[in-house]
């Protein structure tokens, strides 16, 4: 990422919670240090005023029934509450940071003696201890129980310490600094530290709200000091003095006020901490459309739309994030002929996965359809009612989604999840006829009709993606979108996915959009393929015509890192990174990469065109070629990287 | 399954043995004799200023075992412990500390178990409302409602609803669980007014209840609903309805239920603070009572009650975990 170097103020992850939570604890800390300065510390010991006066000039907040000005009792109260609150929560996070270290880093049995002995704290009611250990004081001494508070507290923080230690761990750059030959406790030092560092200080604030609370609760039932004023007390002294009762508001109600504060600065402020623990938390919800300022589109009539079941006109979708507007689809248009195999190739980051959730119209936030139109058999998908898009769903066109191990409901076994989506469409079908329905789509896929009864989890990878599969089949929609139906499956189960979705196309007769980044996978599957290269569409066209005379270089970089059956040729990646969508070069995006790359290429962004019969591409070179010309540049195989790992959007 | 029970048993066993054990240990490694206090305490109480305590103080701890070597008491305590039997009250001394117990339990799992109850149901179903894309816009203004609510310590609305229900509306009764003057018997009007003394402290917690409840439900559903298995719900084509209860709220009920289990298996701890602000007389006011008169043995027996019922808890959460979440109940 490129765009680190940004003030902490402005820091996307800063938010309002989080803000509001610091205002209302410094505030509190300020009132706590000056305050006690500026007033006169004889007027909050017992029999200083004159008993039980009502709010006046001289005693703001009136008097207590010990005689004590309520005001100046207040003030004072706040610094000795705040103390209990941060010892607390020192010793509870240096206990929680040290142990979480020690159970990450070393693992083995201290890892499970701590572990015990977390289990045993949690299994303590924190309160009821504490009753118990402060009783036995001759004199409860509230810093002691501070300090006690803190050694009962730090499981928490333990746990959050140690996964977060075992997750850095894993991480790449921790392997690379150890590539690097530092040690492990350099390596903590300088690369696991910053990042314990917002999941601490949560932490911290967790144990101060614990101390100041379970103090709060001691003094409240009795086993606080009733030499040094604090918030906690003053509730006591109210009760025992029945102020509630006897209507003495000005007595109770101000120290309530400055608890609740204190306690709702420390939540919003845990609370706003979150978003730097948990970034994934979504910003915003809901569904809206983005519209982009008009730039340069291919014309509506690209693609010739006679007898297309499915058209994607000038899809565009943009991903909202903090550092501005992604455009992950970029106006991509095809169409889809009935019974069609399409390939959709492209590598991690080029909008594939994108694009096939935006045309079932299931983009969610952060992702936004930006403009375009799909069409399905003439019906525009963006501009139908949901009531009827979900008539759609399924029955006309289908979704594998990429994450198979993950799309079935785990709590709900595999046959009713068939269920629901025939119910759904059909309306409510005898059981027996809902069964043989699952039973026979299971059949179709090469299942046991008994896996119906099984929950996901007891399947395999390839199971959970062949009952997907069943799924998506089984009410015969006319197009299905099948998205790395083999990601995460093993070659051998790859390729018996593959064998079944083809054989369920070919009974079905569905037109089938294969996404997938392999592209030996998808040119044995496929008739027709498309490339996508950073959101656009550059190249279209038969397979075979494109496998063997592609037009877009990138095309023919792809096909060239395709090992052959006979090995003759070397193997050759694709030069340089896949870009990033936040920062796309301008003009072609692929010019950075491109061994033909012209000055024009830098400039202006090229345009789908069809320079042939049947084939569309959009790139510079034509229509002046009519095919690529040869490669004379020749490329670096020890630099190429294709990058597959991991894909943008999943 | 029988290994996964047996496992977690074992492990069962040995937290509630140490958890028991530091409730032994540690409250007599803190220096102070709660035996002298009481004594002295219970004393001043009765007008005698200039009596023995030592004397007395000796004869108590002689009778009480607490002169016995430490392993001794130790193994006592096991003993006590398993019979249910912690002695007798200092301050009340014919009652036996389980008698005082067993008076006040059904008072504190009455009010409780209905407090809970209902702040569970309507604080999931608002969290569940308040994650729901469809749900109206007003709503999402309830949020910070919510914190603000589930941050303050509960027995402070207590104070302020005794105020304004109890001392200037005089609709509701300002504490205890019943009226003095009320005969027990089994018939509405006994109901009606035990029922009438339990609003108030109820809605404190009821109040408190929802706010957490709520951001817990809404929380966790948000993660749900940004699963996998929702999008193939959703391609599916089966109404936002349905995606939403069965796939969204059925899965984001499993935390939620494993809460309620454990907030059940605190029950006796967690109403300790507003039975006493309102004088309600659970087990809460007898903690309170206990330490205001030095009463240690009624201290001890009660939280070692309490420590038991949240470990025991905590086991029984485990066990029935598998019964609500499926993914478990096959083994790994």
């Amino acid at each position: 990422m490129a765009s680190q170097k940004r003030g902490l103020l402005r820091d996307p992850r800063i938010n309002p919670s989080l803000i509001f939570g610091v205002v209302v604890i410094i505030l509190m800390i300020l009132v706590g240090i000056v305050g006690p300065m500026l007033l006169n510390e004889k007027l909050a010991r017992v029999g200083a005023v004159e008993p039980n006066m009502p709010p006046s000039a001289q005693n703001v907040f009136g008097t207590d029934s010990q005689g004590r000005d309520v005001f100046t009792t207040l003030i004072m109260a706040i610094p000795p509450t705040l103390r209990v609150g941060v010892i607390a929560g020192v010793i509870s996070v240096s206990l929680g940071l040290a142990l979480g270290l020690i159970a990450g880093f070393f693992g083995g049995w201290a890892d499970s003696l701590i572990r015990t002995f977390s289990d045993v704290l949690m299994a303590i009611p924190s309160l009821a201890f504490m009753i118990l250990v402060v009783a036995r004081m001759d004199r409860p001494n509230i810093l002691v129980v501070a300090v006690i508070v803190g050694f009962l507290t730090w499981s928490g923080t333990a746990r959050g310490i140690r996964s977060m230690v075992l997750s850095i761990r894993e991480r790449s750059y921790t392997a690379v600094a150890r590539a690097n030959g530092e040690t492990e406790v350099e390596v903590l030092f300088r690369e696991v530290m910053p990042n314990l560092l917002p999941l601490m200080l949560a932490s911290f604030i967790g144990a101060v709200t614990m101390g100041i609370y379970t103090v709060m609760a001691l003094e409240v039932l009795g086993l606080g000091s009733n030499v040094i004023p604090t918030l906690g007390m003053m509730i006591f002294w109210s009760q025992r003095f029945s102020a509630v009762l006897r209507g003495m508001y000005w007595w109770w109600s101000p120290p309530i006020v400055v608890i609740a504060l204190i306690f709702i600065g420390l939540f919003f402020l845990s609370f706003g901490l979150d978003r730097f623990i948990n970034p994934a938390i979504p910003i915003k919800r809901g569904r809206s459309r983005i519209k982009l300022p008009t730039q340069p589109t291919a014309p509506d009539t690209a693609i010739d739309p006679r007898d297309a079941i499915m058209e994607v006109r000038n899809l565009r979708v943009v991903y909202e994030t903090p550092a501005g507007l992604v455009k992950a689809v970029d106006d991509v248009s095809f169409s889809l002929r009935p019974g069609e195999r399409m390939g959709l190739i492209g590598e991690s980051g080029s909008g594939k996965t994108t694009m096939a959730t935006a045309m079932m119209r299931l983009s969610r936030p952060p992702a936004y359809v930006a403009g375009g139109r799909v069409l399905l058999e003439g019906r525009d998908l963006f501009n139908i009612p949901d009531r009827e898009l979900n008539k759609l769903r399924l029955k006309e066109i289908a979704l594998m989604p990429q994450a198979a191990m993950n799309s079935l409901n785990p709590v709900v076994r595999v046959g009713p999840q068939f269920k629901d989506a025939i119910v759904a469409h059909l309306g409510r079908l005898p059981d027996n006829q809902l069964n043989e329905m699952v039973a026979q789509a299971l059949t179709k896929v090469g299942l046991k009709p008994d896996v119906a009864r099984n929950f996901p989890h007891q399947l395999s990878g390839g199971m959970k993606q062949r009952v997907v599969m069943a799924i998506a089949t089984i009410l015969n929609p006319k197009v299905i979108i099948a998205d790395e139906p083999t990601s995460a499956l093993d070659v051998v189960v790859q390729q018996q996915v593959m064998q079944t979705l083809g054989r369920l196309q070919k009974e079905l007769a569905a037109a089938v959009i294969l996404i997938g980044h392999d592209m030996g996978l998808i040119t044995q599957f496929a008739d027709t393929i498309g490339v996508l290269y950073a959101g656009k569409l550059v190249e279209r066209g038969d397979v075979q015509t494109v496998l063997d005379n592609p037009l877009h270089p990138y095309s023919r970089l792809l096909i060239d890192s395709l090992p052959t059956l006979d090995g003759k040729h070397d193997l050759v990646g694709i030069p340089g990174l896949p870009p990033e969508l936040l920062h796309l070069p301008n003009g072609c995006a692929f010019h950075p990469r491109c061994p033909f790359a012209m000055e024009r290429c830098r400039t202006e962004t090229p345009v789908l065109q069809t320079p042939l019969a049947g084939r569309q591409v959009s790139c510079h070179l034509y229509p002046e070629h009519t095919q690529l010309p040869p490669l004379t540049i020749g490329i670096d195989s020890s630099s190429a990287v294709i990058e597959v790992a991991s894909s943008m959007g999943a | 399954m029988l290994r996964y029970i047996g496992q977690r048993f074992l492990q069962y066993l040995l937290i509630i043995f140490i958890a028991n054990s530091l409730t032994f240990l540690l409250p007599r490694i803190i220096p102070g004799d709660p035996i002298q206090e009481a004594l002295q305490t219970k004393a001043a109480a009765a007008g005698h200023q200039n009596v023995d305590i030592q004397a007395w103080v000796a004869e108590y701890n002689a009778k009480f075992g607490l002169d016995q070597p430490l392993w001794k008491q130790y193994l006592n305590y096991w003993g006590n412990m398993l019979r249910l039997d912690f002695g007798y009250s200092l301050f009340d001394f014919p009652a036996t500390v389980m008698s005082k117990i067993t008076a006040a339990i059904p008072w504190t799992l009455g009010f409780m178990t209905m407090a809970i109850i209902i702040a569970f149901v309507v604080g999931t179903i608002l969290g569940a409302l308040l994650a729901w894309p469809n749900s109206p816009r007003f709503l999402q203004g309830a949020v910070p409602l919510l914190m603000v609510i589930s941050a303050i310590p509960f027995y402070l609305f207590g104070l302020a609803l005794i105020f304004i229900f109890g001392v200037e509306l005089h609709i509701l009764p300002t504490g205890g669980g019943a009226d003095p003057t009320l005969i027990m018997r089994w018939d509405w009007n006994t109901l009606g007014n035990i029922l009438q003394h339990a609003i108030l402290p109820a809605f404190a917690l009821v109040l408190y209840g929802i706010g957490s409840w709520a951001l817990g439900m809404r929380a966790t559903l948000v993660t749900v609903l940004g699963e996998d298995y929702i999008t193939f719900a959703q391609a599916k084509g089966l109404p936002d309805r349905q995606v939403f209860t069965r796939y969204g709220v059925r899965n984001a009920l499993l935390p939620q239920v494993t809460g309620l289990a454990i907030s059940f298996g605190l029950i006796l701890g967690s109403g300790v603070l507003i039975e006493s602000i309102f004088n309600y007389p659970g087990i809460g006011s007898l903690i309170f009572a206990a330490i205001n008169s030095k009463d240690y043995f009624v201290i001890n027996g009660t939280v070692a009650i309490m420590v038991f019922t949240a470990s025991t808890a905590l086991l029984i959460v485990d066990l029935i975990y598998p019964l609500i979440d499926p993914r478990i109940r096959f083994g790994k």
